[in-house]
């Protein structure tokens, strides 16, 4: 990936070398369109005179105005906000300074909020870490216009992986937890019940504190699971009987509570939730649970965990902020516990049935497909960016590169699932891309794993197809592009019936399909094409 | 760890090279540019608890240099 800087201060030692391209000093008049993204890293300059000072930082807000509008829309922007690392008064009422920065920080939310590819960061959740005399360092500022100590280099690396993270949406999806020492304070097989430490003073109330901290998260799209080694019944039995537990039994949407080794169980919550061991983390009080964890599956995060339980506050705090923050939260990640939930439900249903489409019939399931639209379009695009096993192609489209493609004349379509034990949301997508009059390209096709084994991906292709055939469109063309994940996909378009034209050297399959016939689709859904 | 490895360490991470060695210097090295000069500097100061004055960073422009320089410090 390729990004564009624009700064005013030597900001190279903090967002690094590769890939980078630097603006002059405050140089706005330089635009190259051909990067993947830009970042606008203003700091507050060092001027003794206020009143100057103030102009220039008003100022910034229309540099920055006229470089947005020179770039398309579908370029991600990232803008700072202003932080006065100096800042210097000559009476207490002097405001001016401080007037302009809070001006430019509302300029830039308000940005955000009216572009779609604009996203702001919040730069004084980095600086405000250090105490002022550490955030510069003059020899530094006076010898390389480097504002912002060059030593906090590799703590603003952590910092701005974070963000990038949060930027991009790569969050983690599902949080495995121990119970003894870890959910609440002792051990419930020798402290009993009421013996373990939850609620009331000091240190019950640091595990009501984390519990509560925790029930937000699954409140805010994180699955939560528990892997302990203890006895499901009394486990069951404290959750019904301690009035202190805030997180129960429902809040949870997988459990692994036996004497199996940790490793194992992880590796069946994945199969069970039906998400990768990359997208886990793992929080265990025992060093030698989470060593072994590490070692046996090094895909799943595993942070030590704090020795005192008057650490949890700020635990957790990190906690989010390394692994769980997203830009931004949609509906379907908030209800994702349920969803999950729902889902173990079904596969319980599925074992009292003797084929599969009597099964499917039972379900009752609805599938809604609708056209992109500004609704579903956020969703759309964080599918993209999240689903790894069902997607063909793996293409990671932002918000303004799904609006950009619907410009350019593409057909978007997604699919709300819903049966009867719940509603599993948006949670696939098509993006069709015209090819001269009569042809489309299935540049991508995605489903969510949660949706997986009911042969929706099926009726959704085949009614997307039909819907082609009406509209007048002759011939079809879909790639697979294989990746670490989709292998499952690899034959998918085989078992279609399109036909495999082309395999490259690096596995790509290349399809093609006359769209001569209308696709029969089996009866045991409700579909509305909305 | 010796001061000289631990130098040599920190000159390959700055300069993001493995190629980096007692000979190598501001002009044989392509990526000891003035910018990661100043990284070096900072992260000298931090590895050994020390504060480098502008004309001690001026002159480090070599292997011994550096080397010389952060042990007068010491």
């Amino acid at each position: 990936m390729t990004t564009f800087v624009f700064r005013n201060q030597t900001v190279e030692p903090f967002l690094g070398y590769d890939g980078m391209t630097y603006s002059g000093y405050d140089d706005i008049s330089q635009t190259p369109t051909s990067v993947d993204r830009y970042i606008w890293f203003y700091q507050v300059p060092v001027n003794p005179d206020a009143c100057q000072l103030a102009r220039e930082i008003d100022s910034y807000s229309d540099k920055l105005d006229l470089v947005l509008s020179g770039i398309t829309q579908d370029r991600p922007f990232v803008v700072f906000s202003l932080v006065n690392l100096f800042p210097l008064k000559f009476t207490g009422k002097d405001n001016q300074v401080a007037e302009a920065i809070t001006g430019f920080n509302q300029h830039i939310a308000r940005l955000a909020m009216e572009r779609p590819n604009v996203k702001w960061v919040d730069f004084s959740g980095f600086t405000g870490r250090y105490a002022a005399d550490a955030l510069v360092d003059w020899k530094y500022y006076l010898m390389s216009q480097t504002l912002l100590n060059p030593k906090l280099a590799k703590p603003f690396h952590d910092w701005w992986s974070g963000i990038e993270r949060e930027l991009m949406m790569q969050r983690k999806k599902c949080l495995v937890l121990d119970l003894d020492n870890t959910l609440w304070g002792g051990v419930l097989g020798e402290d009993g019940i009421d013996g373990i430490q939850l609620g009331g003073d000091y240190p019950g109330k640091a595990f009501t504190y984390w519990q509560r901290s925790l029930l937000q998260l699954a409140h805010n799209g994180v699955i939560l699971a528990v892997c302990s080694k203890n006895n499901e019944a009394d486990v069951d039995e404290a959750w019904r009987v301690n009035p202190h537990m805030v997180l129960k039994r429902e809040h949870f949407s997988a459990l692994r509570i036996n004497w199996q080794d940790k490793a194992t169980n992880i590796r069946q919550l994945a199969d069970e939730l039906n998400i990768g061991l990359d997208s886990m983390v793992f929080l265990d009080d025992n060093p030698a649970e989470r060593e072994l964890v590490r070692q046996m599956l090094p895909q799943v995060e595993v942070p030590d965990f704090p020795e005192k339980p008057y650490l949890l506050i700020p635990f957790f705090k990190q906690l989010v902020e390394k692994y769980f923050m997203a830009y931004d939260v949609t509906d379907e990640d908030r209800s994702k516990t349920e969803q999950y939930r729902a889902n173990a439900l079904r596969r319980a249903e599925q074992a009292r049935f003797i084929d599969l489409d009597s099964y499917l019939y039972s379900l009752d399931i609805s599938l809604d497909i609708l056209p992109a639209d500004e609704h579903n379009l956020p969703r759309i695009a964080q599918m993209t960016q999240k689903t790894n096993q069902f997607n063909l192609t793996t293409r990671r489209y932002t918000e303004s590169d799904v609006r950009h493609r619907l410009d350019q004349g593409w057909r978007v379509y997604c699919m709300r699932v819903s049966d009867r034990f719940g509603d599993s949301g948006i949670t696939a997508a098509i993006f069709l891309q015209p090819v001269g009059d009569d042809a489309v390209n299935i540049d991508n096709l995605l489903l969510s794993c949660r949706i997986l084994g009911k042969g929706i991906e099926e009726a959704f292709v085949k009614t997307v197809l039909n819907l082609m055939r009406l509209d007048g469109v002759k011939k079809v063309m879909a790639d697979y592009l294989p990746t670490a994940k989709n292998g499952q996909t690899a034959d998918f378009y085989d078992r279609m019936g399109l036909t495999c034209v082309r395999v490259g050297d690096d596995g790509a399959r290349h399809y093609e399909l006359d769209l001569t016939s209308v696709y029969e689709i089996k009866n045991c859904y409700n579909i509305r094409v909305l | 760890m010796n001061l000289e490895e631990k130098i040599l360490g920190i000159m390959r991470e700055v300069f993001d090279t493995t190629d980096v060695n007692e000979q190598t210097s501001q002009r044989n090295c392509e990526n000891w540019d003035s910018l990661r000069h100043l990284s070096l500097a900072s992260e000298l100061e931090e590895a050994f608890d020390i504060e480098l004055e502008p004309e001690e960073i001026g002159q480090m422009t070599d292997f011994s240099r550096v080397v010389e320089t952060v042990r007068a410090k010491q």
